[in-house]
């Protein structure tokens, strides 16, 4: 049977059919690639596809379930699932969608990627985002925008704009994002999924291109909440290649279906009164806290006094980190050469001003400014209190509370080219950077459709500290009502979207990068 | 510009301010700083090499606690001051040799800090301290306390930090391997990530041969407690040094100059000499100092300009997000401290008071592991006899021995024919008169040549000293009657003339005559 859309699959469902042999792994990765060479022109989500490694995957499950071993594979068993580019996979490109990386090809690959992997994850490519993850609207690519499936003219959000698009277009079940400042939450919300930032230390960065160290975090984009515990239960734990890393032993599906009864979760008064925050999406998280209470739920208000200085500061620490973990392009080992330089210096200049795109030099030569002598104290040192003073801010309130509900994003997914001054779209992750400062998990849970733009809206569930697992008993309370998220409407089964895409494959990559090679610069 | 004048009295105008930068890399551990790559000296290049030090994308640190520990050992071999609780931070510069662009090095708090050594000065070379003979023994000024041989200077350390290795660069295509006119360069990261230690002394020092002692003290406690292999020529032990020279009384330092490439004792010690005649000749004619990177050259005997720093680097130095602040429990303090072997200094101390030795002879003892270890050997084999043969062995191993492995390189004393039995047994013969010192010499270098016992060869080359007071005398009698005139200019006061007349008696007896009775005999009858 061939008729399945199995990337509009949940996990679940998955493995049920290959368990009772409905259809063969080798079905899910065939059918899946099919469907993203036929669609992804309207959404250009992926950048790269890979073929093989579906093929190898799916030969190995399809073999475990000849020896009826399938309970061996893992909980992501044959789901269709993809990667942000700023993910190594060995043998693919990572280009973190900057001309920088256009031409390197991974010789390892991610913790993270190797974890889904693992748990049986059938990995079909790599997903388009902003330049090194600067931005919120995917528009910084190099190879393009993505398009948020729910409305073809409008932006999926970013920087894990690809990975919510293929998610949200049901071209796979599961893709990994990574948010430094609201990166997946934000996206998640313009394509309404279950999108989730976990608490800065439960899943390892070993193999995430850095963008801000202590920032960065990778989760899952899904369509279920269930979907996202599973897949943090692949993700999380201790990675000896990453000392931020910590040991997790939580099962997060534990506590899904108690309900939020005795839950106590707070409201950020500040949050709900913010200035830019449409009226639309305030009345969708009223509405979520409406269903919360009458789900048995406590809602207490609850301040976080310094959370207004949460974006200065992430300006400053961004910037910062990026300008530092920028410096290895440097057009030397990697990545973008400029050709025809007599001297080093020059190379360098030209490569990078070049190989970076416009966001990128901007945030690097702001965080070459930051970190200056005489400038580091006034920025830097100052933004490093902010953060201790938010941190504590959020250790207060869940003294009270078990869960902060609050808004995602300010508005709905808006159109391309609609907001092109740079510190006006910052403020796409004004209810989200506190978040990342603190290093809390957060995730936003689709809550349906806002009333003026008819578009995705999700809400914004924040955890305590390494309690993830809070946060994902009230999204899964939320889906009890609003159900699990859809796929975008001209991308269901049914509809009769042809868009084919030319999608390069990887087999077609090229190592750049051989260990042990006199470093050869490539154009 | 050649040195007009002499450091001594360059010295007497000028006071100079040496500070020294002392980087060691820990050549002894398995891995490198931050990845499981192996550190080995001399492999094919790159073939030592992972994601983590070539900084490819994605990658990150680990950092290696053996490495933590030598660097705590060092703290400790130092008297530093351990801190609990320390963080690393990236130095931001672009460099090929650097593969992220930034070197993970330590921040304001060191993992050592606040350090100090003590050093004995009384070679020659000591008095290149400025009037150190205008104080008595036992007085203090400044950070020197004048001793009978010389005198004792405490040298602070600011601290030790912990950072990794650049790989290294060989330019091809211009002269010499140096950047200057090469048509391209190629970089080998097998060294990048290697695990390095930094110490940066406190501007204490003030003449060349005190730099030049820190950095022969520093080196034998790296090498005692087994750090690395502190090898200057390989470079694993490197040493930059700062100076300046201001007016004798003056408080304000003067500009600096940071030398380098000083990958020797000598060197060190005599680039730093250059350097202080140079800066005073400059500031005598009216000249500048500029702040300036400075190469000694040793061939030349001059210091060239490397680079002008015109405004200091501006490195951006911030915390390295990546690594979570490093806290030290105090259980792992103490289990590096019981790790801590004695050292050299605690060793020179207890052999003087168990042998009977003076200072200075049991600090020349201990200045090698090894012929520390070989006269520790001997005091064994001597038992009851130790106490008087610890001086004859001593001298046997910092002169003969000493003399023997400096003119042999690369020669190891244990793979050599002197063991410590015949160490004694050579010291035996000579305290019982057997032979005489002379003949020790030459039995030594036989034992070294033909393996064989000192009293074999001594029965072999018939080399017997001849003591019989009977004998000697009627040569004593012989060499006087046969030169009247020279034993009328010695009773007329010319008493230098006794070493004459003692080598015609030894000349007689073929140098097998007990000088010590052919003295006794001349004197009597000369008297």
């Amino acid at each position: 049977m061939t008729d399945q859309v199995f990337g509009c699959m949940s996990a679940c469902q998955i493995r049920e059919g290959l368990a009772t042999r409905q259809f063969s792994a080798r079905e899910i990765a065939d059918e899946s690639l099919k469907r993203i060479r036929a669609l992804d022109g309207a959404t250009h989500a992926f950048l790269e596809t890979t073929e093989e490694m579906a093929f190898e995957q799916a030969a190995r499950i399809d073999a475990a379930i000849a020896s009826d071993l399938l309970d061996e594979m893992g909980s992501l068993a044959g789901l269709p699932a993809a990667f942000k580019d700023n993910m190594n996979l060995i043998g693919t490109h990572t280009t973190c969608s900057s001309r920088m990386l256009a031409n390197y090809v991974s010789p390892y690959t991610a913790t993270c990627v190797s974890r889904m992997l693992a748990a049986g994850a059938i990995p079909l490519g790599k997903l388009n985002m902003d330049e090194f993850a600067f931005g919120s609207s995917t528009e910084t690519s190099a190879f393009g925008p993505t398009h948020n499936p729910w409305n073809l003219s409008c932006v999926p959000g970013g920087s894990s704009g690809g990975s919510a698009a293929a998610v949200a277009a049901g071209l796979v079940s599961v893709s990994l994002g990574s948010d430094t400042g609201g990166s997946i939450r934000q996206p998640g919300s313009f394509c309404g999924l279950v999108a989730v930032k976990p608490t800065y230390g439960v899943v390892s960065r070993y193999g995430v291109v850095a963008f801000g160290s202590s920032l960065d975090q990778v989760g899952p984009f899904t369509r279920s909440v269930e979907d996202a515990a599973y897949s943090l239960n692949a993700l999380a734990g201790r990675d000896p290649l990453d000392c931020t890393s910590q040991h997790i032993t939580t099962d997060f599906t534990a506590n899904l279906s108690e309900g939020v009864r005795g839950m106590r979760i707070g409201v950020v008064p500040a949050f709900m009164e913010a200035k830019g925050l449409t009226a639309e999406v305030k009345a969708k998280v009223e509405e979520a806290a409406d269903h919360l209470r009458q789900l048995g739920a406590e809602l207490v208000e609850v301040d976080l006094p310094n959370a207004q200085a949460a974006m200065s500061a992430y300006y400053v620490l961004g910037p910062c980190e990026a300008f530092s973990n920028l410096a290895r392009f440097d057009s030397i080992r990697y990545g973008y050469c400029d050709p025809g330089h007599k001297d080093m210096n020059s190379q360098y200049d030209a490569s990078r001003e070049i190989g970076f795109g416009s966001e990128a030099r901007r945030r690097i030569m702001l965080g070459s400014y930051l970190l200056s002598a005489g400038v580091y104290d006034t920025y830097y040192y100052p933004a490093q209190q902010v953060r201790t003073l938010i941190t504590q801010d959020y250790a207060r309130a869940y003294e009270q509370v078990d869960c902060i509900l609050a808004p995602v994003a300010p508005r709905t997914a808006f159109e391309f080219g609609a907001i092109s001054d740079p510190t006006e779209m910052y403020l796409s992750d004004m209810f989200t950077i506190s978040i990342n400062i603190a290093g809390n998990g957060g995730m936003s849970m689709p809550v349906g459709l806002g009333a003026e733009t008819g578009l995705p809206v999700g809400v914004q569930l924040i955890a305590p500290q390494f309690k993830d697992e809070n946060m994902l008993r009230v999204a899964a309370a939320l889906e009890s009502v609003y159900g699990p998220a859809p796929v975008a409407t001209a991308f269901l089964p049914e509809s009769d979207l042809s868009a084919p895409a030319n999608i390069p494959d990887a087999r077609d990559a090229v190592p750049g990068v051989v260990l042990g090679e006199e470093g050869e610069c490539r154009a | 510009m050649s040195a007009v004048r002499s450091l001594e009295e360059v010295l007497v105008d000028w006071e100079a301010v040496i500070g020294l930068e002392i980087h060691a890399e820990l050549t002894t551990l398995e891995t490198k700083m931050f990845c499981n790559c192996k550190l080995e000296f001399g492999a094919d290049p790159n073939t030592h090499t992972c994601p983590v030090c070539l900084g490819l994308p994605g990658a990150l640190p680990v950092p290696n606690r053996a490495a933590i520990e030598s660097i705590v050992l060092a703290g400790l071999a130092t008297n530093c001051d351990i801190e609990k609780r320390s963080m690393f931070y990236r130095k931001n510069y672009m460099y090929p040799d650097m593969p992220k662009n930034f070197q993970t090095t330590q921040g304001p708090v060191a993992f050592c800090m606040r350090g100090h050594l003590d050093l004995d000065v009384d070679g020659p070379a000591a008095k290149e301290r400025y009037q150190l003979d205008k104080l008595a023994v036992g007085e203090e000024r400044e950070n020197i306390i004048r001793t009978d041989s010389g005198y004792k200077a405490h040298v602070g350390i600011t601290r030790i930090h912990m950072e990794e290795d650049a790989g290294k660069m060989v330019h091809l295509g211009g002269g010499e391997g140096r950047i200057a006119g090469a048509t391209h360069s190629l970089v080998d990261y097998n060294r990048a990530g290697t695990p390095l230690i930094e110490l940066v002394t406190e501007p204490d020092l003030r003449t060349p041969e005190e730099a030049r002692l820190f950095m022969q003290k520093l080196r034998q406690i790296y090498l005692a407690i087994g750090i690395s292999d502190c090898s200057m020529e390989e470079g694993s032990l490197r040493c930059d040094g700062n100076v300046s020279l201001r007016r004798r009384g003056a408080k304000e330092f003067g500009t600096k100059t940071e030398l380098k490439n000083m990958n020797s004792f000598k060197n060190l010690h005599d680039g730093l000499a250059y350097e202080i005649c140079r800066q005073a000749e400059v500031l005598e004619e009216g000249g500048q100092i500029y702040q300036e990177t400075r190469h000694w050259d040793p061939t030349q005997k001059r210091t060239i300009v490397m680079r002008v720093k015109e405004t200091a680097d501006d490195y951006r130095l911030f915390p390295e997000p990546d690594l979570a602040p490093y806290d030290l429990s105090d259980e792992f303090i103490e289990s590096v401290r019981a790790k801590l072997p004695e050292l050299p200094e605690q060793k020179a101390l207890r052999f003087a008071q168990d042998f009977a030795l003076s200072a200075y002879d049991a600090r020349h003892l201990v200045e090698h592991r090894e012929t520390a270890a070989f006269f520790e050997k001997c005091m064994q084999l001597a038992g009851a006899d130790a106490a008087t043969l610890s001086k004859p062995i001593a001298n046997l191993i910092i002169n003969d021995v000493t003399a023997y492995l400096n003119a042999n390189e690369g020669v190891v004393l244990a793979d050599t024919q002197f063991t410590p039995a015949r160490a004694i047994e050579l010291v035996r013969l000579l305290a019982d008169d057997t032979i005489s010192s002379k003949q020790a010499k030459e039995v030594f270098s036989a034992v070294m040549e033909e393996g064989l016992d000192p009293a074999a060869i001594v029965e072999a080359r018939g080399m017997k000293q001849v003591s019989d007071t009977g004998a000697i005398e009627a040569v004593v009698d012989g060499v006087l009657a046969a030169n009247p005139d020279k034993v009328e200019q010695y009773k007329g006061g010319k008493t230098g003339l006794i070493g004459f007349f003692v080598g015609q008696c030894m000349k007689e007896m073929k140098g097998q005559g007990n000088p010590k009775v052919i003295n006794e005999l001349l004197a009597k009858k000369l008297s």
